[in-house]
């Protein structure tokens, strides 16, 4: 069989994944978990990761708490703690950047790294690279995590999945065909249902008859995302690393659960509103302004209906956000449905400046409100979020997030250590469990 | 050679109130690869002269805050104070070695009351470290945390209390160390 590629590696992309992320954090502070079933997500109802044991059980992401239980009794259902999750996650991006700057943190549980070049500074093979670092990743967070390395992002990722758990695979442009050729071209990363199907018409079933097809062929029948994943599966460098690029967002999201799930107008609606503050402030952290914003309602039955509307102008004040989004609301909600989420999407963002001169005096009120968000901003750094909030959200704040059983805080929460605030931790991340 | 390149750091982060990026930096101190620039970066944050942040973009170090007070005259000697913080550390570097594998826990029990950790003691503990005899290490017992001495006898291997009322444990199976102990915290109130 002849080559995709006659060159091993001009790039060397690494991309790491850590396995089960959520659960392993978990396993690894607490010996009493290891080699069980474990599964966080206990506050969302749904399963948010799960270890392998667990997926041995034939637990599923996204599947509901009281399938799992079903399933499989003897799984251990916690609530996420995403405070020590993110802990872990920086030092996991911290460890590869001890071998290379060129990182682009993908998600909370995966990045790629770029170590082009970095044979002859490290001394070792990339190969090597590659073993050193996930040997790091594996000792300093106390799990496992999978790595690929490959010419490009697309083979890398398939590399990275092709021995999960723990794995390491080197795809080698010159040896490419033979991994692809085993792989259904479904598997490939961005490729979909809708591509998928247009593929199996054509009679293409794996990667490797996807990558053979003529170049001609790719671009009339598929859109240019494909043709690059087309171009990466022959072994070349498409796709550039974003690195270190999360000083700023394209969009800013909030959505949160809440149990029990409920009809009340105005509950629901400050669970929105409450969301939209968030948003916000996040907006404001990154001196960001939104124009547009999309609300959705997310029923019991897990049905989702959304809107999206057009502000003004940009903004970083739920106020302004409010005004808007209220109406739309009373358009979105049909009456005695049980709602279980909200959620805001802010989009089309963009730096906040709010010097522009008008006609309408709607400079004095943008500075008027940003003055006022100013001391809400001070006041929430010295005595925590929410300290003020907007009557609109009042309900969301006076009940619990979470009624009963999926209301558990994190351990973490109720393991304070002397000094320590619910709301202010040492940012070192705990073993569990008793110590003796 | 290196406090060539430091002064021509000083110098941007002087004219432009900012850190340079790894481009930037190139370019300041004349690198023509990025890695090389990389390594400068490695060398200055060992010895504390520049830090990174989380996403490993350049921090200004100690030796960027005080830059031009060094040796103010006031009394008409200069004030070596400024000069010698250099040289002083955090509470964080001091207690921790390897930053990305250290951990906090709590001590329940009373094995190791005899080397003076007593229940409620905090622990700083790296994971993943080689524990050498007479180390105090955090082993995985029957699906338990337990701390107790590290002994190395020969090619024999065994965990030992700081409590007369502890048998000492001699591992039937592989024993597994997860953490060396680095420093012990009391805080009282």
């Amino acid at each position: 069989m002849a080559p995709l590629s006659l060159h091993d590696f001009p790039r060397a992309i690494l991309h790491i994944d850590g396995d089960a992320f959520f659960a392993s954090c978990e396993q690894s502070r607490r010996p009493k978990l290891q080699g069980r079933p474990v599964v966080t997500g206990k506050e969302r109802g749904i399963a948010a990761s799960m270890s392998y044991e667990a997926k041995a059980c034939g637990v599923t992401r996204g599947m509901r708490l009281a399938e799992i239980r079903k399933r499989c009794p003897e799984a251990v259902i916690l609530p996420s703690d995403y405070e020590t999750y993110s802990l872990l996650s920086k030092r996991f991006f911290a460890i590869v950047r001890r071998y290379t700057p060129d990182v682009e943190e993908y998600s909370i549980d995966e990045c790629f790294a770029d170590v082009t070049g970095l044979r002859r500074p490290l001394r070792m093979s990339y190969h090597q690279i590659a073993e050193r670092i996930k040997h790091d990743l594996d000792t300093a967070l106390g799990f496992t995590f999978s790595v690929g390395l490959a010419p490009n992002k697309v083979v890398a990722k398939i590399a990275s999945k092709w021995a999960k758990p723990s794995g390491l695979t080197v795809i080698p442009g010159r040896e490419l065909h033979q991994y692809l050729a085993q792989l259904p071209v479904e598997k490939v990363w961005g490729i979909g249902h809708q591509t998928t199907a247009l593929l199996h018409k054509h009679g293409v079933q794996t990667a490797l008859q996807f990558a053979r097809q003529p170049e001609a062929w790719v671009k009339k029948y598929f859109s240019k995302p494909f043709y690059q994943i087309w171009q990466e599966l022959n072994g070349a460098y498409i796709f550039e690393l974003v690195t270190g690029e999360h000083d700023t967002y394209h969009t800013i999201q909030k959505v949160k659960t809440f149990t029990q799930p409920s009809s009340h107008r105005e509950f629901v609606f400050a669970q929105l509103a409450k969301n939209i503050e968030n948003a916000c402030i996040k907006l404001r952290k990154y001196q960001l302004a939104t124009e547009r914003v999309l609300i959705f309602l997310r029923s019991q039955d897990f049905h989702d209906t959304d809107l999206e509307m057009d502000l003004s102008g940009p903004t970083s004040f739920p106020n302004d956000i409010l005004h808007v989004v209220s109406p739309a609301f009373v358009q979105l909600l049909t009456p005695a449905t049980l709602y279980r989420a909200t959620g805001v999407i802010l989009c089309k963002l963009s730096e906040a400046s709010y010097g522009q001169l008008d006609l309408f005096g709607e400079v004095i009120r943008l500075q008027r409100l940003s003055n006022l968000y100013e001391s809400v901003d001070t006041l929430r750094e010295k005595y925590g979020k929410h300290t003020v909030f907007l009557g609109a959200s009042f309900l969301a704040h006076t009940h619990a997030q979470h009624e009963g059983d999926r209301g558990h805080l994190p351990e973490r929460q109720h393991a304070l250590l002397p000094g320590e605030t619910t709301r202010k931790r040492l940012g070192i991340p705990m073993f569990m469990g008793e110590v003796r | 050679m290196d406090s060539h390149y430091l002064k021509q750091i000083q110098a941007f982060y002087r004219s432009h109130k900012r850190m340079p990026s790894y481009s930037e930096l190139m370019a300041v101190v004349g690198f023509r690869s990025k890695n090389a620039a990389y390594k400068l970066v490695e060398r200055f944050v060992q010895r504390d002269w520049l830090d990174k942040d989380a996403t490993g973009r350049l921090l200004p170090g100690r030796l960027f805050q005080d830059l031009p007070v060094l040796g103010t005259v006031s009394a008409g000697f200069p004030s070596p104070a400024d000069e010698e913080l250099t040289d002083t550390m955090s509470l964080d570097e001091y207690l921790i070695g390897n930053k990305e594998a250290t951990y906090i826990l709590k001590v329940n029990g009373n094995s190791m009351i005899d080397a003076g950790i007593l229940p409620g003691d905090m622990l700083l503990v790296e994971r993943g470290a080689d524990p050498r005899d007479g180390d105090i290490v955090i082993a995985q017992v029957d699906r338990e945390w337990t701390m107790k001495y590290f002994r190395k006898r020969g090619a024999a291997v065994f965990l030992e209390a700081a409590n007369k009322d502890y048998q000492p444990i001699h591992p039937q199976e592989e024993l597994k160390i997860a953490a060396v102990v680095r420093a012990v915290i009391r805080k009282y109130h």
